[in-house]
């Protein structure tokens, strides 16, 4: 368990993360500069506090008005960064070793022998840093954090440098290495599919405070604020007055008409934005009759983008003039782009499902 | 076409440049040199002059005091490199400075500073004296002398080599339990290695050839303070084949030593 609530200041920035981390991932996301790394460093000890309390696994490492400040060697956790940083004077197999030297000689090689297995680092041991790739490197550094059995596992963007087929095979060991060791990670990322597939939490971070920490689809579909929406992608946000309160949810006078948020409660006069992830629109097929009513509209497409896998269709709504270049944003997978000819036509209507306009409350 | 052509003239041009400036260079130093080895080796006898009794004594005498300097470098050194290289304080840049300023001083300004500061009548000297212990004028002085100008050689490479290794090492041996010393000791010191030794070679060079600090502190008392330097210059009134003879001897022991040292360090860098 991590739990984490101090202050610090690092020039003129202000650092004042909230956490609590059981044994699961939990993933601080966040743009950069937004204090993440900071707060890493100052879990590990790197950095120290002005205020506040950190424990790591029930253990006071950090208490401003106790005066207790652990040096990091001391707070027993395993914290691993983007570069591998192994000691390039020693092989393999005395970087996983270097942080078992409080161990009896023959448990220190069964420790590196299990551990070598678990990575797959067999015929690497004696080699040096040097003479081994980067995605290895990356194993190495795991392997030595892993070796001296934490509980508590830091890592800030320890994939990034790594190649795409690496980086996901190695996410996957991630998962299943916290799983089996039943470990407590905190994982720094800037790339939301990085934080949305390893966390079962999100803790968004801007400006050295965590805006909100919830399950991932949570975090994704029902952002907490207006900057949690922007920082989570959702491309889609309007703002509106709260009217009335109808059979499919809060119906919300906007710059695009009235919308029907499901997912939220608000009171009527109330200044309100509502969020709608662009992969949540519906683009009507024209040979069938729409099967959802609540918040219909008719649009004409104005620009798209090609992803490859996706493509985004940027639209305007018609009959409403909001001086935007555009209205909404759709995302669409591409096979469905292709047979329903979406690159022929430019009128099209789409719809909001009710539950997936989510309300946020401003202020 | 043209512009291409004369820009390889030009090069040529300054590629010969560079060739006649390193051939310059390498014929002013190796020529009085090979001079003096020929010299050497066609008059007189070395290996006799070298044979002599009071010629070994100075050998023993030089190896002696250049090895107390170094373990003194080193230890005493090491701290002051490191707290140099890791930590800003108050007083740094003074810190910093005075282990400048032997290297720039003119040593004999540094032999006249520690004669008056050891000598018997000295502010330091006066009080040891009178407890019995006498510095000046004796291999001590040596040492001492040694140290003043050959030490900073030693801090400036070690401050280097400390500074170069990246901090990121330590801090990741400190989330893996390392306490300071131990970090210092496995990652920090290994690291710096081929700086340390480098430092030291340089530092052991220069205590070798120190004249006018030691002339100055410790005199020119044959058995007791009379390093190989010194020796040269009291054989070339009386004999100068003597003179040359040990000269030789320096030659070639700084040659071998840089020598050994350069492949060493290329030997350990591949090895990292």
């Amino acid at each position: 368990m991590i739990e984490v609530d101090f202050q610090a200041q690092v020039g003129p920035f202000q650092l004042a993360p909230r956490l609590r981390i059981e044994r699961e991932i939990v993933v601080l996301f966040g743009p950069s500069g937004a204090g993440k790394s900071l707060t890493l460093e100052a879990i590990a000890g790197l950095l120290r506090p002005r205020a506040g309390r950190i424990a790591l696994d029930g253990r006071v490492v950090f208490d401003a008005t106790a005066g207790i400040d652990v040096p990091p060697h001391a707070r027993h956790m395993g914290y691993l960064v983007q570069e591998p940083a192994l000691f390039p004077h020693l092989s393999v197999a005395d970087n996983i070793a270097y942080g078992l030297h409080h161990l009896p000689r023959a448990e220190r090689r069964r420790r590196v022998e299990a551990f070598v297995r678990l990575l797959g680092l067999e015929w690497l041991e004696r080699r040096r840093p040097a003479a081994i790739s980067g995605g290895q490197r990356q194993r190495v550094a795991l392997a030595r954090a892993l070796a001296r059995e934490p509980k508590v596992l830091l890592l800030d963007e320890p994939l990034a440098a790594l190649d795409a087929s690496v980086r996901t095979a190695l996410r996957s060991e991630l998962r299943r290495f916290a799983t089996d060791l039943g470990l407590s990670v905190l994982l720094v990322t800037h790339d939301l599919s990085e934080a949305y597939n390893l966390g079962d939490r999100i803790a968004v971070m801007d400006a050295g405070r965590v805006l909100q920490c919830d399950a991932r689809a949570v975090v994704l579909s029902r952002p907490a604020s207006v900057r949690v929406a922007e920082l989570m992608s959702v491309r889609n946000v309007l703002a509106g007055r709260v009217v009335g309160q109808g059979p499919h949810g809060v119906e919300v006078a906007t710059a695009l008409g009235v919308v029907v948020a499901g997912n939220g409660a608000a009171s009527i006069g109330e200044r309100v934005h509502l969020a709608v992830r662009a992969e949540r629109v519906i683009l009507e097929r024209r040979d069938r009759p729409p099967r959802r009513l609540e918040n219909r509209l008719a649009v004409s497409i104005v620009s798209e983008a090609a992803h490859g896998a996706t493509h985004t269709l940027y639209l305007r709504v018609d009959g409403v003039v909001t001086g935007r270049p555009h209205d909404l944003e759709v995302d669409i997978p591409s096979h469905p782009y292709d047979v329903m000819g979406v690159a022929r036509e430019r009128a099209w209507h789409v719809s909001l499902p009710a539950e997936a306009v989510h309300l946020i409350h401003d202020g | 076409m043209r512009t291409a052509a004369r820009l390889r003239r030009r090069v040529t041009w300054v590629v010969l440049g560079l060739w006649l400036a390193c051939a310059v260079l390498a014929v002013f130093i190796a020529a009085p040199l090979a001079g003096l080895i020929a010299r050497g080796v066609t008059q007189g006898d070395i290996l006799d002059a070298l044979s002599r009794p009071f010629v070994q004594a100075t050998v023993r005498l030089s190896i002696l005091t250049t090895v107390l300097t170094v373990a003194a470098a080193v230890v005493f050194g090491t701290p002051v490199a490191y707290v140099l290289a890791r930590h800003r304080f108050p007083g740094y840049a003074a810190l910093d400075t005075l282990m400048d300023v032997p290297v720039v001083l003119p040593p004999v300004v540094g032999g006249l500073a520690l004669l008056l500061a050891y000598g018997r009548a000295g502010w330091l000297g006066g009080p040891l004296h009178a407890a019995g212990l006498d510095v000046a004028f004796t291999t001590g002085a040596v040492v001492l002398a040694q140290m003043f100008v050959a030490v900073p050689f030693y801090i400036r490479a070690a401050q280097a080599g400390f500074e170069s290794v990246d901090r990121r090492f330590e801090a990741v041996s400190a989330t893996l339990g390392a306490a300071p010393w131990r970090t210092f000791r496995r990652i920090t010191a290994p690291l710096a290695l081929p700086s340390l030794a480098g430092g030291a070679v340089m530092c052991w060079a220069r205590a070798l050839g120190e004249f006018g600090a030691t002339l100055m502190f410790a005199g020119s008392l044959p058995g007791r303070t009379q390093t190989l330097p010194l020796a040269i210059m009291q054989s070339f009134e009386a004999s100068v084949d003597d003179a040359i003879a040990i000269a030789i001897l320096l030659v070639f022991v700084a040659f071998v030593v840089l020598l050994t040292f350069k492949v060493l360090a290329r030997v350990g860098g591949r090895a990292l």
